[in-house]
């Protein structure tokens, strides 16, 4: 079995906003999403993804509406607010900014060893 | 979506997120069954990944935010529920906090009316200041100074005049005198009321003197001598005997710009003269009767800062063109520059000075006794706690975090100290009406009239108040309770050892803070009672025992001198004759009245330098004053009827003045015979006849201090349109009182005696602080030393019954009765001696505060202290006993198996 790193902190919310950006998506979808997009690395932990969840739409940043599913169940569905994409947008660049400088500085000692 | 919106549908949103839980479970459960799980695998495991179903609700519910109203509404409900569950401790903690709330609500309900609260009725308070020059006396300013500073400033929109003075009424039915104020015609203007009825002044009666008989009426004196009758407006009302026309009623509430002295009626300032019964002299063109005071509004704008500054620039002008040097000035006070205060409670100097430092006092008193009930409640609430914890080690179990936890006890507490506040509100009420019976007893017209009514602000206060003491008192219990350690309180372990030991330790804490803030106050009240037990065996110098007094100012009745010695000669005859009158006399000043008069005496037969220029209390005594009132004359003779107007002018001194004018004299019989100067240098010369022995006859000065030099000269060569008359009788003087009153109604039926009272009830004013303090700290005292009774007893009982079982165990191996008791009271006793220790520490600190207001005895008098601590340990003892006692009542087989 590949051990499953924990997420970084706060990069949770913007995993789901990121997931959640692609269309009308439950809970339970999220989560599937979530493992199958990492390939299994990134461990989330459903019990702190529906709080999660509820504090990016008690922030505007999700909305949610009740739906039925493929199946005819009754389920909730959440989407992206136009403030949930700024905030995507501004956190995904400035995620971007981070890794690339991380990495650079993780080739910078790599050479320093070899 | 509003935290409204999420309140009211709180259900609904509940119901979604068990739906949307639901969901999820059931779609992974189906996924595992997909891989091949069996459905009660699956579902445990769907289970398991996603965790408590009812911890992620709590996480998903905290997410959501602004939960706080939510949270509070379910706290308070279940908080109810418990003190609905427990109605006796829910009680007699709010019977504690009603004690400690009620007191401060009563203290701050005073403080409120007395140092706080704005002017009533006038329009934008706040704007209005008051002008007073130097020490901040009430009346500081002259007529022409007063034009000069309306005139000239640019920061107030404008400014208005005032003088008090006591104004005889007469109704036909029964005449009075009354406190009436001579303002300026824009008075009302200034203040922004208008009349309820009638209309204010005119400018035309604001012009020339002497010239418009015109009054407004105090609302509530409307009421009570007019029956509230409109039609009063338009009539004549006579004021010191002359006719006046009532133009209108001021609105009701208004009682003037000086409370708590209670103005009835306002007269155009053009009366003064008329109405003080002036005739040579012209109050309003006299630089010299800086007997006015002003009250002006601020500009728009301008900063009582900024219009002080201005203001005070042309006072300064104004000083250096004064042309009487300070000591000749009718206020001669050193700093003579102008000061601008908002009027908010009373604005009298020395009487705010004196309310500034009782509120002090009483505010540490009562925030002291608040302390000690929170500290009662803490304790109880800790014992209580004991028997939760199972209930709080379930719902920590069950998901609930502790600061959840701690919010949800704390609103209880919160709770318990609101309902204590309801009925501390009612206790503040009839504290206030027992505070009522204290107030100064100042003589009429000066009427103290304070409004103890609540306001608004002090309902806010006591809410604020009973809202951070039920943090205080809950906060160290919630800690306590809110502990998670959920496994031992789970299987019942509640006598851990670890457990007793550190509980009992807060609660030994509490009862040493009690101990020492009873004591403090304690010692306190001590220090009071023996200053009140000193302040009667002082010698007077006079003895105001079985004397009665009765006063008249008989040029506001419009007497001229003949007439008013013939008065005063006839009502001596009169007095003299009653049965049980031993001697009758005559004099100006009452000694210990509320009034004083000074005047500077000058020796004839050497120069004095100015700066040591003696001032003495200038009496002017009728023949057998001396007698009357009770004070030796120590050398020569007293004033007979021989001493007139036409025979040569003499003087009685005090010893005091004899040895300040004469510092040679080694006796004072030596001054016989001097002749000295009364009031400047060029006025009449006088012998010295007499001397008598100091008497301490000024009411502004402490009863303490040396007596103040006197200067007795005969009534007939001194008069006084305003005196009073003084009768020694065989026993209680207030039987006279009916009988003067036949006697002044015979010889002039509109004539209203005034302060026809015993001398003693008189000069009580002089004690009145002490008596005061005395018995406010008293009472709080003792309150708080009952609390902390009950708190040591409840700490003792609650130690006794956790160690029925070791107690059982000692007396089953043979301790005696005796060493029982002795091991719990010698517990007891330590919390009580630390407590105590700390206690005097805190006295010795706080009497610091008292220091003014105590005399004949020094704030850290060692009698009191040792009183008091021994008196403190005595209570301790017996609250220590009582559970000792019951301890050794146990039956040993009992204790050893009740656990």
């Amino acid at each position: 079995m590949k051990p499953k790193s924990d997420l970084p902190q706060g990069t949770l919310d913007l995993l789901i906003l990121k997931v959640v950006a692609l269309g009308p998506i439950h809970g339970y979808a999220v989560a599937q999403r979530l493992e199958q997009v990492s390939r299994g690395v990134v461990q989330v932990p459903q019990g702190s993804l529906y709080p999660a969840l509820h504090r990016l739409e008690n922030r505007g940043l999700l909305a949610a509406d009740w739906k039925l599913t493929a199946t005819g169940r009754e389920a909730k569905f959440y989407r992206v607010t136009r403030k949930g994409h700024t905030q995507l947008e501004t956190e995904a660049a400035g995620w971007q900014r981070l890794t690339q400088a991380v990495s650079l500085i993780l080739k910078m000692s790599e050479g320093g060893a070899g | 979506m509003t935290w409204w919106h999420r309140l009211v549908h709180r259900r609904l949103h509940e119901e979604q997120l068990e739906k949307e839980l639901r969901h999820h479970l059931d779609l992974h459960t189906n996924d595992l069954m997909g891989q091949g799980y069996s459905p009660e695998e699956a579902q445990r495991q769907a289970r398991l990944a996603l965790g408590g179903p009812e911890q992620v609700k709590e996480m998903c519910r905290d997410a959501r935010g602004a939960r706080w109203l939510e949270e509070l509404l379910q706290d308070l409900r279940i908080g109810v529920r418990m003190l609905r569950k427990n109605p006796s401790f829910t009680l007699v903690v709010a019977a504690t906090l009603a004690l400690g709330i009620g007191a401060n609500t009563a203290i701050f309900g005073l403080v409120d009316a007395l140092l706080l609260r704005p002017l009533p009725i006038v329009k934008a308070p706040g704007e209005l200041v008051l002008l007073v020059r130097g020490n901040g006396q009430g009346s500081t300013l002259s007529y022409p100074d007063f034009k000069v500073l309306r005139e000239r400033n640019e920061v107030l929109s404008d400014l208005a005049l005032y003088t008090q003075a006591p104004i005889s009424f007469g109704n036909n039915v029964r005449s009075e005198v009354v406190l009436g104020a001579m303002v300026s015609g824009n008075y009302f203007d200034v203040l922004g009321i208008k009349p309820a009825f009638g209309r204010g002044f005119l400018p035309e009666e604001d012009r020339t003197a002497g010239t418009h008989p015109v009054v407004v009426l105090n609302h509530s004196f409307w009421q009570s001598r007019f029956d509230s009758d409109p039609a009063v407006v338009g009539k004549t009302i006579v004021l010191n005997n002359r006719p006046f026309t009532v133009i209108g009623i001021a609105p009701a509430g208004f009682d003037g710009e000086s409370p708590p002295m209670k103005v009835s009626l306002w007269i155009p300032v053009m009366m003064t003269a008329t109405m003080r019964g002036e005739i040579r002299h012209d109050p309003l063109s006299d630089r010299q009767d800086e007997n006015f005071g002003a009250i002006g509004r601020l500009k728009q704008g301008v900063s009582i800062t900024q219009a002080q500054a201005a203001l005070e620039t042309i006072n300064r002008q104004l000083e250096l063109s004064n042309p009487l040097p300070p000591e000749q000035r009718l206020n001669s006070n050193d700093d003579r520059a102008l000061r601008l205060l908002s009027p908010q409670g009373i604005m009298m100097g020395p009487i705010r000075e004196m309310a500034v430092t009782s509120s002090r006092l009483a505010g540490a008193t009562v925030l002291t006794v608040l302390l000690i009930a929170c500290a009662n409640v803490a304790n109880l609430l800790m014992a209580r706690a004991a028997t939760r914890r199972k209930e709080v080690a379930v719902r920590l179990a069950l998901g609930a975090t502790r600061g959840r936890l701690i919010h949800q006890l704390l609103t209880e507490s919160v709770l318990l100290a609101l309902a204590g506040a309801m009925a501390g509100l009612l206790l503040a009420y009839w504290i206030n009406q027992l505070l009522m019976a204290f107030k100064p007893p100042f003589p009429p017209p000066f009427n103290f009239a304070l409004d103890l009514s609540f306001d608004i602000r002090t309902f806010a206060f006591t809410f604020l108040l009973a809202i951070a003491t039920g943090v205080i008192f809950g906060l160290v219990p919630a800690l306590q309770a809110s502990r998670p350690d959920v496994l031992p309180a789970l299987k019942d372990e509640s006598n851990a050892e670890g457990q007793r030991v550190r509980r009992l330790n807060w609660r030994s804490a509490l009862v040493i803070t009690q101990v020492a803030l009873s004591l403090a106050l304690l010692i306190s009240t001590g220090l009071f009672l023996r200053t009140l037990r000193y302040a009667r065996q002082i010698d007077l110098g006079f003895k105001p025992d079985q004397v009665l007094e009765v006063s008249f100012n008989l040029r506001l009745q419009g007497y001229d001198e003949a007439k008013g010695r013939e008065f005063y000669r006839q009502m001596l005859d009169r007095l003299e004759r009653l049965p049980g009158v031993q001697t009758t006399s005559v004099t100006n000043l009452v000694p210990l009245g509320f009034m004083w008069l000074s005047t500077p005496v000058v020796p004839e037969d050497r120069e004095v330098p100015p700066n040591e220029r003696v001032f003495a209390g200038s009496v002017s005594a009728g023949s057998k004053y001396f007698e009357t009132i009770g004070t030796p004359l120590l050398r020569g003779r007293d004033f007979t009827a021989q001493d007139t107007i036409k025979s040569p002018p003499v003087a009685i001194v005090s010893e005091k003045l004899a040895r300040r004018l004469w510092p040679e004299i080694k006796e004072p019989g030596e001054a016989l015979g001097k002749r000295l100067r009364v009031g400047r240098a060029d006025s009449i010369s006088c012998e010295v006849i007499g001397v008598a022995k100091d008497s301490r006859n000024n009411i502004f000065n402490r009863l303490d201090k040396e007596p103040e030099p006197t200067i007795y000269r005969p009534f007939a060569q001194n008069y006084s349109a305003r005196a009073s008359l003084i009768v020694r009788t065989d026993g209680d003087p207030r039987g006279l009182i009916s009988a003067v009153r036949r006697e002044v109604a015979a010889l002039d039926e509109n004539l209203p005696p005034q302060n026809l009272q015993p001398l003693s009830e008189t000069v009580s004013l002089a004690s009145w602080s002490a008596r005061t303090g005395a018995a406010v700290l008293g009472l709080f005292g003792l309150l708080g030393l009952a609390l902390a009774a009950i708190g040591i007893y409840g700490v003792m009982s609650y130690s006794v019954s956790r160690r029925t079982r070791e107690i059982g165990l000692r007396m089953a191996l043979g301790a005696e009765t005796r060493d029982v008791i002795k091991l719990i009271v010698k517990q007891g006793m330590g919390l009580t001696l630390i407590g105590a220790v700390i206690g005097v520490m805190l006295a010795v600190a706080a009497t610091r505060l008292l220091t003014s207001l105590l005399y004949g005895v020094t704030a850290t008098d060692p009698t009191t202290f040792a009183g008091v601590v021994l008196f403190v340990i005595g209570v301790a003892v017996i609250a220590c006993y009582l559970p000792a006692r019951r301890a050794t009542k146990v039956d040993p087989m009992r204790a050893l198996r009740c656990e």
